[in-house]
């Protein structure tokens, strides 16, 4: 990932791929006629110093990718973003980020010039989407100037979607996660609980395959389906 | 540090990879570095319960898949019997394919998900990349689970290698101890002159050759010692009149295993090796092979059958169970070292026999016979008695009148096994009881009426006296009498069901989710090695070895027998053979820790304490049993 990362910079100051403008970065897509069996998804956690967005800040993003219905473990996105100057000791037990290795992140505006140059546009998935997206979208403005909306879709409203059954006991990433009996290799870690979200994601794409869902329009819509129904029954 | 730096590089989803597959042979013997290019490459696909993962149709494989969670099982259509068969199951850790993979072809079976399954896998690209660079990696995917069975007999053998010192292996070539170029001499030459020659070269024995340098006779300083004590023959004499005539000989590709095994049944301390023309070429002596080691086979073996007390017999035991530990250091495998308990049990029944004809005649010629697991030459350290005895009524007598002189005579035979520890039977199925001291007309009378009424006892009992044979005394009698017994069952296809449908009762300890099945014994989760392991080998063994006509009573022998016979696919009987063998290698080798901690010994081994690999293996051996007893369930329509 440093070697990565350092490469890339690297290449954009030389200029090889011309300005590093945030609006030469890939455009984001909305959701039409892609196959989900084919099309490239993103499956981002965030950790933050706390819960408010307004003035809270994100410390770490993990993201990994299902390209053609698989976990690529070669696309991956695994960083710590430079946030020396905040006092984060509130949630460092939580998140089991110190200061140091804050310090040891990477310069806040090139890697999210090269997140976003990573997650190419493609629609992106989280465990409660509203709180990540949120945040990155807060970053993105206060960092990048960077303004324009990627399609979210939220894991926690998918699950129910396809498993309407399921007794999981309640509605958080942990629950679902022991409900399918996944085993999460260090929990509130931004790339290990997004790699447990995006396995997550693939059980619902396989339930939804089987249902005749094929596109990403069609996974959108079920999804905005979904969320109605539970607000018109007061859940 | 360096490693911990190197370790923070790599994404934490890669780390987590790796240390997941860590747990897991042969990744557990792989350089990070190569788990890391593994992790790199890898995929993570999710397939719901019966989903199709690996099919025919896919074309050549090109990808190499490991469990992740979940369980893939793989299923094969049975075109006699019109139904699918699960041929083997895949669980967390584990890979899948290997043949096809490495072959470059399509998978033969159907890969199915058994339960909700995530599977990692790479593409052809990043395998070939591992084949080549990861030695362990290239040894499994080569060899298979086989090459797991040598780590796990490696380890046996180091286990018990701790208190040898010694790493001569007895499957090695014979050739490879053997002594080339032996001092030889021709018949005519004077003992003087032979034994001057011997003194001259410094070794042990000459080997007498005829002008075509075939053996034979050998002439060892043994002989030259019991010449003169006993004064037998003059110095002058020509040697061909004191060398033992017809020496054993064994062909150069023999293994040392083989050797031994001579060199204690017939007690001998000298073999010849000849060529394909039996021409001399080599001499192997018994203190070649087993140099380095403080218990030897063969002078144990001749210890016991040259014993004058029944004293010296007892107190001879415990070195036959660091003989054990001995053989497994050497690298015998289960089946050499139970046949190995097998001679040397039997040399000394022979002798207590022996001792008690000299003491007290009962004057009738008489054939022991070994039931069981001592009839199937499958005996280890923990063994009771089950035999019986097969006599001719001599003219004149009738069979009660012989029994009358026979009974005593057994009744202290047995008594005196168990004081040697062979421990009497619960069942009462030894000679002194006398229903099993018959003549030969009895018992194929016993045989008749045990065939042809197949009640509930005589199929408990089947287990016993259909692995039957002879250890001291005249063999025709009962050679005739098993092939009688043979055609008998040959012909007797309800005799073969019910016996079938009774091995098929035994089931492999394995749950339908693929864990063990304990045995309820207290608090402690146990299995039985013997009744709920071996068992299902040998009861379904048998059946069909007594249904085809396959004289053997060993196990091993009879699996074998029945591939070349064409009854068992020879892959399937290697697999069995593999998995018994393995079964029996644990079951032994927690006999001999048993032994070592002064407990007494039982058949029973808790799965926990197992290191993973052996537990994996273990379930693999349960499976093959399982797939053994499909066999039997198709065969005979159970």
């Amino acid at each position: 990932m440093l070697e990565q990362i350092k490469q890339w910079i690297a290449r954009h100051r030389a200029g090889q791929s011309g300005s590093i403008a945030p609006e030469n970065t890939p455009t984001p897509k909305t959701p039409g006629d892609q196959l989900l069996s084919e099309c490239r998804l993103i499956v981002l956690d965030l950790e933050t110093t706390g819960l408010n967005a307004g003035k809270d800040e994100v410390i770490a993003v993990g993201a990994v990718a299902i390209n053609g219905g698989a976990i690529d473990l070669s696309d991956q996105f695994d960083l710590i973003l430079r946030r020396p100057e905040l006092d984060i000791t509130e949630t460092v037990l939580i998140h089991g980020i110190g200061p140091e290795a804050l310090t040891q992140g990477h310069e806040t505006e090139d890697a999210l010039l090269f997140l976003l140059e990573w997650m190419n546009g493609d629609p992106v998935l989280a465990y409660h989407s509203a709180f990540d997206q949120k945040f990155l979208e807060k970053t993105l403005k206060a960092e990048l100037g960077y303004t324009r909306n990627h399609t979210w879709m939220d894991v926690a409203d998918l699950l129910p979607a396809f498993f309407p059954d399921a007794l999981t006991g309640g509605k958080g990433l942990d629950h679902w996660a022991d409900f399918f009996g996944l085993e999460v290799s260090a929990r509130h870690h931004a790339a290990s609980d997004a790699l447990a979200t995006a396995e997550l994601t693939l059980i619902a794409l396989n339930r939804a395959n089987k249902s005749g869902l094929k596109t990403l329009k069609q996974l959108h819509d079920k999804l905005r389906y979904h969320r109605r129904l539970q607000s018109i029954h007061g859940v | 540090m360096a490693a911990a730096n190197q370790d923070n590089s790599r994404p934490q989803n890669t780390r987590s990879i790796m240390v997941f597959l860590q747990a897991h042979a042969p990744f557990s013997n792989m350089d990070d570095d190569h788990l890391a290019h593994f992790a790199e490459h890898s995929t993570l696909r999710f397939y719901a319960d019966g989903d199709v993962v690996l099919a025919a149709e896919d074309g050549v494989v090109n990808r190499f898949y490991v469990v992740k969670q979940g369980r893939i099982r793989g299923e094969r259509h049975n075109e006699k019997a019109d139904k699918t068969e699960t041929t083997f199951e895949i669980s967390i850790g584990e890979c899948f394919p290997l043949a096809a993979i490495v072959g470059e072809r399509p998978t033969r079976t159907l890969h199915r998900a058994a339960g909700d399954t995530f599977c990692l896998s790479i593409e052809q690209d990043a395998f070939i990349t591992l084949i080549s660079e990861s030695e362990p990696f290239r040894d499994f995917c080569l060899r298979g689970v086989s090459s797991l069975l040598d780590q796990v007999n490696q380890r046996i053998q180091t286990g018990a290698m701790v208190s040898m010192g010694s790493s001569i292996s007895l499957s090695t070539p014979l050739d490879r101890y053997a002594l080339r170029n032996p001092i030889v001499c021709t018949p005519d030459l004077p003992i003087r002159k032979a034994v001057a020659l011997m003194h001259e070269n410094n070794v042990g024995s000459i080997v007498i050759t005829d002008d075509n340098r075939h053996p034979a006779g050998i002439f060892t300083l043994r002989d030259l010692r019991t010449m003169i004590a006993e004064d037998t023959c003059s110095l002058d004499a020509p040697v061909r009149q004191i060398m033992t005539k017809s020496p054993c000989c064994l062909p150069a590709t023999a293994d040392a295993f083989a050797a031994a095994m001579l060199m204690a049944e017939h007690h001998f301390s000298h073999l010849c090796l000849v060529d394909e023309n039996n021409c001399l070429i080599g001499m192997v002596s018994e203190r070649d092979l087993f140099s380095l080691q403080r218990v030897d086979l063969v002078s144990l073996a001749r210890t016991i059958g040259t014993a004058t007390h029944l004293r010296t017999l007892v107190s001879l035991r415990t070195d036959v169970s660091r003989l054990v530990d001995a053989m497994l250091a050497h690298g015998a495998d289960s089946g050499q070292v139970v046949k190995i308990i097998t001679t040397l049990n039997d040399v000394t029944v022979r002798r207590v026999l022996e001792l008690n004809i000299q003491k007290n005649d009962p004057g009738i010629p008489f054939t022991w016979l070994t039931f069981g697991s001592e009839g199937r030459q499958e005996q280890t350290l923990l063994t009771d008695q089950d035999n019986g005895i097969l006599f001719q009524t001599p003219d004149g007598m009738t069979e009660d009148q012989v029994r009358e002189k026979l009974l005593p005579f057994a009744r202290t035979v047995n008594d005196e096994l168990a004081e040697c520890g062979f421990t009497l039977c619960q069942g009462n199925i030894m000679a002194s009881n006398p229903k099993l001291c018959l003549s030969d007309r009895e018992w194929d009378d016993w045989f008749i009426r045990f065939i042809d009424a197949s009640t509930p006892q005589n199929l408990v009992y089947s287990s016993i006296f259909l692995d039957m044979r002879a250890i001291f005394g005249p063999t025709d009698s009962l050679d005739e009498l098993l092939a009688k017994v043979l055609s008998r069952i040959q012909k007797n296809a309800l005799f073969q069901k019910m016996l079938a449908g009774n091995a098929f009762q035994r089931k492999p300890p394995l749950t339908m989710f693929r864990n063990f099945r304990y045995v309820t014994d207290g608090n402690k989760r146990s299995l039985d090695l013997k009744r709920q392991g071996l068992a299902p080998f040998v009861e379904s063994v048998r059946v069909f070895a007594l249904a085809n006509g396959i004289k053997s009573a060993n196990t091993l022998e009879r699996m074998d027998d029945l591939a070349q016979a064409g009854v068992f696919d020879i892959k399937d009987a290697n697999a069995w053979k593999d998995a018994y063998s393995l079964i029996q290698a644990i079951r032994m080798r927690s006999h001999q820790e048993m032994l070592e901690r002064g407990e007494e010994l039982t058949n029973y081994i808790d799965p926990d304490d197992l290191n993973p690999l052996d537990r994996r293996i273990l379930r693999e051996s349960f499976r093959q049993a399982q797939r053994l007893q499909q066999k039997l369930e198709v065969t005979y329509q159970l």
